[in-house]
């Protein structure tokens, strides 16, 4: 018993696939048979699916999908919705895979891309990874953003205590002590009092060399 | 002229290996349903004859000879599969060539294809029924036992994700057998049971070793009325290989033998009349005999069984079926069907205990099933 039989094989469903039924997608390719196919498997799936060509400048709102078709005549296509921050997932529809067509792929910043003729096998799969990658890169993003920040106020803070050592002549650790006590009198963050302070050493500085 | 040429369909079920028992009542149950068409005066005038492989319970051996139906038979029909793996198998082949493959058997859902149509139940038409009936009436601590593939595995997860809906749930175990474990096999999983003590057992345990856990069940001296073993697969034709050993345990399938209809009773008798009692009728045994005849409507009304005419007249068609009248679901391929409990007598018969008043349609794609939907509601009948 301590083997292969006691490992879970039934797993607790990921969230990916439970939020499938919520999802608002918005299928941009021309009215064929790969449109409809899409947009039947989708509907199977349970997905709110709406069908546009050609593709719209503008999304509906809440957009979550977007099944776009990338084919030679999309060379010049440019929408604000690609690689916006808070933009849809864009799963490409090819039907080349030449470096013109894949170069196009890569600049709209799609997640996936769905191979035409379109099967409806596949389509799940390619929802879901292309909803996770697209998941994980805005949480990764919105914490390097978080963390750029956390890294700079640590600099500042540094260059802040630098100015406080020189001017007064004291220690690292009694400028530190100095920044902390103002941030808290002042309740704003050690990070906006050294910027403060910095940013007056520079106007005070003014004309010297 | 009238075209009078036989029209030859490939049957492709598994005599022999593990899953032979419900494989021959699926083979037997297309034959009574040709039969019968033959004896109406076939289509249209033409014979329908059944091109027959054994696929041996093996997946690769159902690649091979659906291939050899295909290529060499050149027939545009096949009629048969039983677990998911054999579907699988046939499903890349029917695709490449634009065939079509009928499938009499539950499984656990999310696929669709062109080529494929799909007669037995999805997981909302009988999962959510048995774990609506089970945890109302026996409780919330489940153990799940299956044998060791992918049907068991999804089947699985729907039942524990039901279960834990409810207060006090607890997935007690989760263990799996080989397809062909012998009672040697369950003797550490009803140990198990019997120290753990669930509310229930779930079983996705399939082929002959099904037989084996009820019978190991029994011989421990556990008991069905406070912790019976509630099944998707289990059907007549388990219970009959298990000397009695069924009695009290549950079933949620669309069709069980003891349907008291015309149509299921007059079904039965010619089935008896033509093969007597070799095999068991089961819900396997019933899709394959209607489909076969969904089949045939279809392609009396489109004059070929070229897929690409022979499909759009198979959608949406209706069928008086012994389960009740079906629909084959135009948006998905899926089947229209009636959910039913039962639990198994001393006949080796079930006594239905719950059943859909209306056909419920197919979901093969609901990734989160929930208790209390009104679609799975069934009407109690006893107990």
């Amino acid at each position: 018993m301590e083997t292969d039989s006691v490992r879970q094989k039934a797993g607790p469903t990921p969230t990916q696939l439970k939020n499938l039924r919520m999802l608002r997608i918005a299928v941009c390719h021309p009215d064929d048979a790969d449109g409809q196919q899409m947009t039947q498997q989708l509907r199977r799936i349970g997905c709110h699916v709406q069908a546009f060509w050609p593709p719209l400048p503008v999304l509906p709102e809440l957009t979550d999908v977007v099944f776009l078709a990338v084919r030679p005549d999309s060379i010049d296509m440019n929408f604000e919705w690609f690689n916006a921050d808070e933009g849809p997932t864009i799963i490409a529809v090819v039907n080349y895979e030449n470096p013109t067509i894949v170069e196009i792929v890569l600049r709209i910043g799609a997640k996936a891309t769905l191979p035409s003729p379109v099967r409806s096998f596949g389509l799940l799969s390619a929802l879901v990874v292309a909803r996770q990658v697209h998941g994980d890169l805005k949480a990764q993003k919105r914490q390097l953003r978080k963390l750029s920040g956390k890294v700079l106020g640590v600099r500042r803070i540094e260059e802040a205590k630098n100015v406080l050592m020189r001017s007064r002549s004291i220690s690292e650790a009694k400028a530190y002590d100095l920044l902390r006590e103002q941030a808290m009198s002042k309740r704003v963050s050690i990070e906006e009092i050294a910027q403060t302070i910095l940013n007056a050493n520079e106007i005070l500085s003014l004309g010297k060399t | 002229m009238a075209n009078k040429d036989p029209v030859r369909v490939g049957v492709l079920y598994s005599k022999t290996g593990v899953t032979s028992t419900i494989g021959k009542s699926q083979l037997q149950g297309t034959l009574l349903a040709m039969d019968e068409i033959n004896e109406a005066g076939g289509l249209d005038g033409r014979e329908l004859v059944p091109v027959f492989y054994d696929a041996q319970s093996t997946p690769a051996v159902y690649a091979k000879l659906a291939e050899r139906l295909i290529l060499e038979d050149k027939v545009n029909v096949i009629l048969g599969c039983y677990m998911s793996s054999s579907r699988k198998a046939v499903l890349p082949l029917v695709e490449k060539w634009n065939k079509l493959l009928f499938y009499p058997t539950l499984y656990e859902g999310f696929e669709f294809s062109n080529n494929i149509i799909y007669t037995g139940a999805a997981p909302n038409q009988n999962s959510v029924q048995l774990a609506e009936f089970m945890t109302a009436n026996f409780g919330s601590r489940v153990y799940l036992i299956g044998s060791d593939y992918i049907y068991p595995y999804e089947s699985n997860r729907i039942m524990s994700e039901l279960v834990l809906q409810r207060q006090n749930s607890e997935k007690v175990a989760e263990r799996y057998v080989a397809l062909d474990a012998t009672e040697q096999d369950f003797h550490p999983i009803i140990d198990e049971i019997r120290d753990l003590r669930p509310d229930f057992i779930f079983s996705t345990v399939v082929g002959d070793s099904a037989a084996c856990l009820y019978r190991v069940y029994a011989e421990a001296g556990l008991d069905p009325k406070t912790m019976p073993i509630g099944s998707l697969t289990t059907s007549e034709a388990e219970v009959s290989q298990m000397g009695g050993a069924g009695i009290g345990h549950f079933t949620s399938a669309p069709y069980f033998q003891s349907i008291n209809s015309e149509t299921n009773l007059r079904c039965l008798e010619r089935f008896r009349q033509r093969f007597g009692a070799d095999c068991v009728p089961n819900q396997c045994w019933e899709a394959a005999y209607f489909q076969t005849h969904v089949f045939a409507n279809a392609f009396v009304r489109a004059g070929t069984d070229d897929p690409t005419q022979l499909v759009p007249k198979i959608l949406g068609s209706e069928l008086d079926a012994p389960q009740g009248r079906i629909r084959i679901d135009p948006t998905n391929h899926h089947t229209c069907l009636y959910p039913r409990i039962g639990v198994v007598n001393s006949k080796g018969q079930f006594t239905i205990v719950r059943e859909a008043t209306r056909a419920v349609h197919p979901d093969p794609y609901m990734v989160t099933h929930s208790m209390g939907d009104w679609a799975a509601e069934l009407s109690t009948l006893e107990l």
